[in-house]
Order: C-alpha cells, then structure tokens, then sequence
C-alpha cells in the first residue's frame, strides 16, 4: 500500500473474481477433495464394477431420499436451527403413500401432494414451537422425532405395508404399476430416467436457485448470520423460521413416496437414523451448525461422497460395522479440512 | 525508561497490506496515543502486541528483550492487558465471572472473586452488583467493565483500543484518573482514541499512522497538523452544519409516549415522551447512560411495545408492531451496538448494505445481484468505505468501516425519518466530518434526523433542537437560537426526580 490517500482505494468492481465466486458458491472446495478420492478408490478396486451407468445410478437412487432430506435440513441449519425429525417425517410420509396406495387406490400424482401435506404440517409445528413457544429446535424436533414415529407404528399398526398391490387379476393395479416408477430399481421414467436421481437433482437446483436469487434466500442466510441485525433489517425472523422448518418437512413428505417405492414397501422403521445422514451430508458439504454459513452445492457433494462411500464399501464387501465406523470418520476428517486456519497454518499465513 | 519497542513490525491479511514496517517505543509510566484514520492499522498493531496474531513480521522487545509473543497466553505472562475495540464479554456468565474468566482457581472463591470485582468496579466509578449479568449491562457499563478486567491483572503494559468509545463525560473522567493512577505505578498505556480532544488531555505522545505505515509522532498536540499527518491532506470544518434549517413539514409526531422497561435487562422505561422533529430538521437526543436514549429511538421503530401514547408520521397514524413496518413507513434505525445488532458479521458487505432494501432489486421474484452490487458499491465509494471490493466480508473491516457499512445500509433504504444512536462511535475525525456532511446534506434534502449521542459538542453542533431525557422522561429542550452550553444539557441530564408516578 503506497502512502497516497486521496481518494481511498475504491471498492473494485464486482466481477474481478468471478471465477473465485462461482467456485465458492459451489461449496466448500475440501468437500471436492473428497468425492476424487472416493471415486479413485472406487474405480481403483472395483473399475468397470463401480463405474458405469447402472451401478451409480443405483447408488444415487439408493442415498436420493436422503439426499432430500440433507437439503431441508441444510435450510434449517443455515438459519441456526437443526432438524432432527425428518426421518420420522420420511416415515410416516412413505406410510401414508403406501395406505393412499392400498387402501384408496389413489393414483401417484394425488399421492406425493398428499405426502407433502403431511409432511409439511408437522414441520410447521416444528417451526411454530420453535419461533413462537422458544424451544430450542433441537428438543423441539427431538420430541417431534418420537412423537411421530409413534404415530407412524400406531397407525401401522406395527406392519409394513406392501406397495405391490394384486389387483383381481393377479397382475399390479395400473397405481401400482404407476407408483413403482417412484423409485422401484429397474423401472424408469422414458426408459432412460431413474426418478429418484431426477427429484434429487431437481430439489438440489431447486433449493439452490431459491438460496442464491431470492429475498427468501438471503433472509435465510441472515436470520442464521445474526438474528438481532436481520430483525432490525425488518426480517420477519419468525416467519423464516417457520418457513424453513415447513419445507424441511414437505422435502420429507416428498421423499418419502420415493422411500416406499424403493422398497416396495411402507416399514414402520422407516426413515430411522436418516436424519444423522442428512445432517452428515450438509455438514461434509461446509454447512455450519452455528448458523449463517453453507449451500445447497455443497451438501449436494456431500450428499454424493455418502452415497458412493456406501457403494464402494459395498461393493468391497466391507461389512455393515465397518460402514458405520468409516462413516463417522469421514464427517471428521470433512469437517476439520473445512476449518481454513488449518490450510494458512500449513501455509505458514497469518491466523486471525 | 523503555520498557516496550516494537520493530519494523509488518503485517498481511488476504488482499490488505495492514501494516508495513511500523516501530514504537513505549516509556515506563508514559501514554502514548496511536492516531489514525480508519484501517490505518492501529488495531492490527495492537493485536500483534496482544497476541491475537500467531504470524506477523518484526520483533517486539519487552524491558529490553526480545519477546516472543504468538498468543494472548504470551502476551499476559508479559504483562501486556489489552481493552479491545470489540468487547470481548460473555453475556451470559455474571461481572465477575467475566473478570475471572481463564484465570479462576480449580474451586472457585466466589466470596473472594466477587469482592475483588467490587472494589475494581467502585474504583471505575460503577454502582453495579459483581452478579449481573453481562446480558444486563449496558454498552457503556461492559466498556468500563473491559477496563476493570484488564486492571484486575498485573500489567507493564495497558493497551486501550477506543475504551471511551461508548462513554459519556464524567464516565471519561473517572476514566483518567484510573490511567493516570496506573501510570504513577509506572504502566506504560498505549491509548487508542479518535477523539482529538482527549489527547491532548491524556497523551504525553501522539504516534500517527497512515495506510498501515508509520507516519510521524508529536509531542504537543496540534490539531490541524494531526488531522493533516493523519489524512494526508487538510480537512475541512468538522461541523460543517449552517445556521438554521429545518423548517418544514412535521415529520414525526409523538404524543405522550409511555414504554414499560424491563426488569431483567436492564431498560430504561420512558415516561410520557412527546416531541416532533420536522423535515429537514436535525433534532439531537441528550442524556446520560440509562437515561433511555436508544430506547427512545427503539420505541419509534417499532422494537418495543407502548403502553400509552400515539405517533404519527406524515400526518398519518403510525404504529409500527416490528421493524418491518417502520422501515416500510421510510424509518431507518442506525443502531447503537453495530457488531450485535447491525451486522452479520461473516457475510458481505453487500449482503449486509442490501438486507433491508432487498426488494428494490427483485427482478421477477429473484435478486438482481448486478443492480444489487452497483448500487451498494456507489453508496460504499460515497461514504469513502475503505476495501477491496463490495464482496468483502464485513467482520475483517475496521470497527469505523463497519459503521459506515451499517450507514450505507440505511441509506439504501432512501428513508425519510433516519434514527441514528451514536452515529459517529470510532469513527475517524475525517469520516466524522464525513458523517456531519452526510447528516447536513440529509436535512437539506428534506428528511428528518434524530440522533442520540453522548458527545455533546456534536449534538450543539449539529442539531437544530436538542431535548434532554433524564431516566425515561423529556426534562428540557433547547433550540439552537437559544445558544445552550454544556453545563445546562448536564444539568437537566441530572434532574432526577425524587418522587416516581406511573
Ligand atoms: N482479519 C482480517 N482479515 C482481513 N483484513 C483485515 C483483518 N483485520 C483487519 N484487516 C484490515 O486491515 C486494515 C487495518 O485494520 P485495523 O482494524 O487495524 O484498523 P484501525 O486503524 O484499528 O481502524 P479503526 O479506527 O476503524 O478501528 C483494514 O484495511 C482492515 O480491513
Ligand atoms: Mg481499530
């Protein structure tokens, strides 16, 4: 900096590093890191095995309703909140898609509004208990959490529900048949197009586009950043809140059709413990619980490190045990990369 | 004798040269001032000494050896304090919980610890209990609790980043007295502050720096020489604000304004408020800590409840429920604390500067982020905000740039009604002028400014009526043709009454 003052250095103009933004909007860079690796350890012990069209998209298809439910929970999580009840709400969700399926015969676009509903209603609760009666959001999701799959196995009376319905004769109802398009393996949209990897995709850009290009987006972002300042901004605080816990739960709803197809069944123990994967998935993918700080890009990427981590191991006939010990692993090793202090410290930069 | 000497100390953040070869050398029992406009670097050089910083170049030497200090640890076995320009309490633990904090015993000594905390808060002149909590104290209480912190330790060295930022007089007085005390002990203070005045007071020395350089030091205080060294150019009147104006319309009307204070946080309740401010009229707000100044102001954009009373804007009822609604009547609140209630702190300048005027930008429902960074960067250049660019993140600007963020912010917002609450806290003289212009120019555009501050010369200065709370309730008014000096603000700043109604 030279001793001239006047006039002071002027803010530069706003495309002087495009390039740097366009990456950072694509998530933390470490999470990148890690998919390379894990496709490279993929390809180097099972190649053609692992790498082609029907084993990833099988892959994809397998992790998408969890994908679904990291993207809601990054919502909650970039406005300080956290949603432990989304695989409970994916529970009761694919049940209800299983009994509109079997009981009523409703056809599959009547179904997954149906689902959302559902799904919706009970995140709003989340949000109102969270906004308006001040629980914090992880007791108040907690509870939710119980509160549901109890009604799940309550109403299920503790049975899966089939989603292969035998009409009288003996062949699939056309809803069946309809409904296994949702994410029953080997059955495709236009022959090419495996849903659940198509509504993953779809919710990812979705969600991305609302969090980059829209006043609802930013508030998020604010309401997590610093909710004193984002109140005295004239955000409605409480109405974002609600918000994102509400779409938290119409993304359950909406996976949880996917869920049932994919398992051509409706299990009372749905959904169980896939809220800590969605969680894992936006947290490997830069999200921070503090509030303010992560992207739908990001937990896209983290969402596919999971995916392709169960897949490889998989494949490597790692046993189930093993999975869940690597897996924990890796939300470490993703989160500390994360930490930026730690690249300047191997810099030999500054510390701030 | 010299007990500390800073050497060629240099210092890099992303994209900013902060600091470049910068020496100063400290006396024992001395007070050396560091002036300099915002991001010149005077924090940065302070934190180095501090320990915030784990890399820097240079070499500090403490009582004639070379010290390594690459942590606050160092920097406290050292006898270096540091009051930083950001407060640094817990809000949720008790004073002396604060006080204490990484030094208490394995078995706490309350008894002991909340007695010792007494005795530093009644020598700072602070009738508070060593239990309160951070939470409830106000802003100008926890600066005055930072310096007992730093005081409750042994130090060789104090160093005060802006402590009487947030202080009104007498505050800034029982403030002296401590550093004078603590020098007759032989600290050495190094004493950072954008109030000129106060240096000639307090200051044996006056360092300048400029754009991260060392510029020259004074021993006498010459203020049009300091501001030129400082600026690099001569500055033009400070209160630049002509005689008169505001004659126009009424603005805001309040009529008898009654808000209920609240027990555990420590506010103010205000009492039967009625006052108007006019468009293009400048109307200052006087009182002393907890007189209920930024209360006043919070009441007006819809951030508490009244029980009595009614306002109108514009001639048309105004009831503001939330912010919201008061910024979409055309109010703008430039709030006290800027770090707690005006920033998100990891994100953009133009994230922040656009927040509450987002609605200009939308094109079909989405941002329009070109549009967006154009007008946050003309508003950004207008108020000379020093930084490489409008996607800077606002915490790693200096604490005067992040005041002129929040100002850009609001006046994005193109309000008619600008509350401002201490508008020119650490912010540099030459920005300060900046800050009067921008209000004059504001007034003279038809708008209507109402502004809390505890430096009265300001208020004289600026203000075409000042009224005077005094805990909760309105005790005077002056008009500016009625010439009031300080002493008579003073004076019904204190007119405490004796008997409370209501
Ligand atoms: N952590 C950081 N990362 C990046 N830049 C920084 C960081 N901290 C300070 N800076 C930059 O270094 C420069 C000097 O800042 P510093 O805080 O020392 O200024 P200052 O003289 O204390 O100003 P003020 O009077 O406004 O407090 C500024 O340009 C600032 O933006
Ligand atoms: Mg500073």
């Amino acid at each position: 900096m030279t001793a001239t003052t006047e006039p002071p250095p002027p803010a530069k103009a706003p495309g002087e590093s495009r390039l740097r933004r366009t990456f950072s909007a694509l998530g933390a860079a470490q999470a990148y890191i890690g998919l390379v690796l894990i496709l490279a350890v993929g390809i180097a012990t099972k190649g053609e095995v692992f790498l082609n069209e029907t084993n990833l998209t099988n892959a994809v298809g397998a992790f998408a309703s969890r994908g679904i439910l990291a993207v809601g929970v990054t919502l909650v999580i970039l406005t300080g909140g956290i949603d432990l009840s989304v695989g409970s709400l994916l529970g009761i969700a694919s049940m209800t898609a299983a009994m509109m399926l079997s009981k009523y015969s409703l056809e599959p676009w009547q179904i997954v509004p149906i689902c959302m509903v559902v799904g919706g209603l009970f995140g709003f609760l989340n949000g109102a208990g969270t906004a308006w009666l001040r629980i914090q959001s992880f007791v108040m999701t907690l509870a939710m959490l119980s509160v549901v799959r109890g009604l799940d196995r309550q109403v299920s009376d503790n049975v899966s529900v089939g989603t292969q319905i035998a009409g009288p004769d003996g062949k699939l109802t056309p809803q069946a048949e309809a409904f296994q398009l949702f994410g029953t393996p080997g059955h495709n949209l236009f022959d090419r197009i495996y849903y659940p990897v198509l509504a993953f995709v779809v919710v990812c850009v979705v969600f991305h586009l609302i969090l980059t290009k829209t006043r609802f987006g930013r508030h998020v972002y604010a309401v997590g950043g610093n909710p004193t300042a984002a109140r005295l901004s004239g955000v409605n605080v409480t109405a974002i809140t609600i918000a994102v816990f509400t779409l938290s739960g119409m993304l359950a709803g909406f996976a949880g059709p996917i869920d049932a197809a994919y398992s051509a069944s409706a299990d009372p123990q749905a959904g169980q413990s896939y809220e800590l994967d969605a969680i894992a998935a936006a947290v490997i993918g830069g999200a921070s619980l503090a509030g303010g700080k992560g992207t739908i890009a990001g937990t896209f990427v983290g969402a596919l490190i999971l995916t392709l981590l169960d897949n490889v191991l998989g494949l490597n006939a790692v046993s189930d045990n093993w999975q869940l010990v690597i897996k924990g692993l890796i939300v470490v090793v993703a989160v500390v990369l994360q930490r930026p202090d730690l690249f300047k410290f191997f810099r030999g930069g500054s510390r701030s | 004798m010299t007990v500390l000497t800073m050497r060629a100390i240099g210092k890099s953040f992303p994209g900013v040269r902060a600091l470049d070869g910068v020496s100063l050398t400290v006396a024992e029992g001395e007070v050396v001032a560091l002036l300099g406009e915002n991001g010149a670097g005077k924090s940065t050089l302070m934190n180095i000494l501090a320990g915030v910083f784990k890399h820097y170049e240079g070499e500090i030497e403490i009582g004639g050896r070379v010290a390594h200090i690459h942590s606050p640890k160092d920097a406290r076995r050292h006898g270096i304090a540091m009051i930083h320009q950001e407060l640094n309490l817990v809000p949720e633990l008790s004073i002396a919980d604060n006080i204490f904090l990484g030094r208490e015993r394995a078995i706490l000594d309350r008894k002991a610890m909340e007695a010792r905390t007494a005795e530093l808060l009644r020598g700072l002149g602070l009738d508070l209990s060593p239990r309160r909590l951070i939470k409830q104290c106000k802003i100008a209480e926890r600066q005055l609790i930072e310096v007992a912190k730093a005081l409750s330790q042994n130090v060789r060295v104090l160093v005060m980043d802006e402590p009487t930022s947030a202080l009104a007089d007498a505050e800034v007085r029982r403030l002296y007295t401590v550093i004078r005390d603590l020098t007759g002990h032989g600290v050495a203070v190094i004493y950072i502050s954008h109030r000129l005045e106060e240096l000639e007071e307090i200051a044996d020395r006056v360092v300048v720096l400029r754009d991260g350089a060392y510029i020259g030091e004074r021993s006498e205080v010459d203020r049009d020489e300091l501001i030129q060294m400082m600026a690099g150019r001569p500055l033009g009147e400070l209160f630049p604000r002509a005689d008169g104006g505001g004659s126009g319309e009424e603005l805001l009307k309040v009529e008898g304004l009654s808000v209920p204070g609240e027990p555990g946080s420590g506010r103010t309740p205000l009492r039967e408020i009625s006052l108007s401010v006019r468009a293009g009229e400048i109307v200052g707000v006087a009182g002393l800590m907890g007189a209920g100044r930024s209360e006043l102001l919070e009441s007006i954009f819809g951030l508490h409840r009244p029980t009595a009373g009614s306002m109108s804007l514009g001639g048309r009822p105004y009831r503001p429920r939330r912010p919201k609604g008061a910024i979409r009547r055309g109010v703008a609140l430039v709030a006290e604390d800027r770090k707690a209630q005006s920033l998100v702190l990891g994100n953009t300048i133009a994230f922040n500067a656009s927040l509450p005027s987002l609605g200009r930008f939308l094109r079909f429902g989405t941002v329009d982020a070109r549009r967006e960074h154009r007008a946050v960067e003309r508003q950004v250049n207008e108020l000379r905000v020093k930084t490489p660019g409008t996607r800077f993140t606002v915490g790693n600007l200096s604490g005067g740039n992040q005041q002129k963020v929040v100002l850009a912010k609001w006046l994005l917002t193109s309000p008619s009604l600008i509350l401002m609450d201490e508008p020119t806290r650490g912010i540099d003289v030459g920005a300060k002028a900046e800050i009067h212009a921008l209000m004059s120019s504001l007034a003279a555009g038809g708008k209507g400014v109402l502004v809390a501050s505890s430096e009265l010369p300001e208020l004289l200065a600026m203000c075409d009526r000042i009224l005077v709370l005094c805990e909760g309730r309105i005790t005077a008014e002056f008009s500016r043709e009625q010439r009031p000096t300080q002493e008579a603000i003073l004076e019904a700043a204190m007119a405490r009454q004796k008997v409370t109604t209501l």
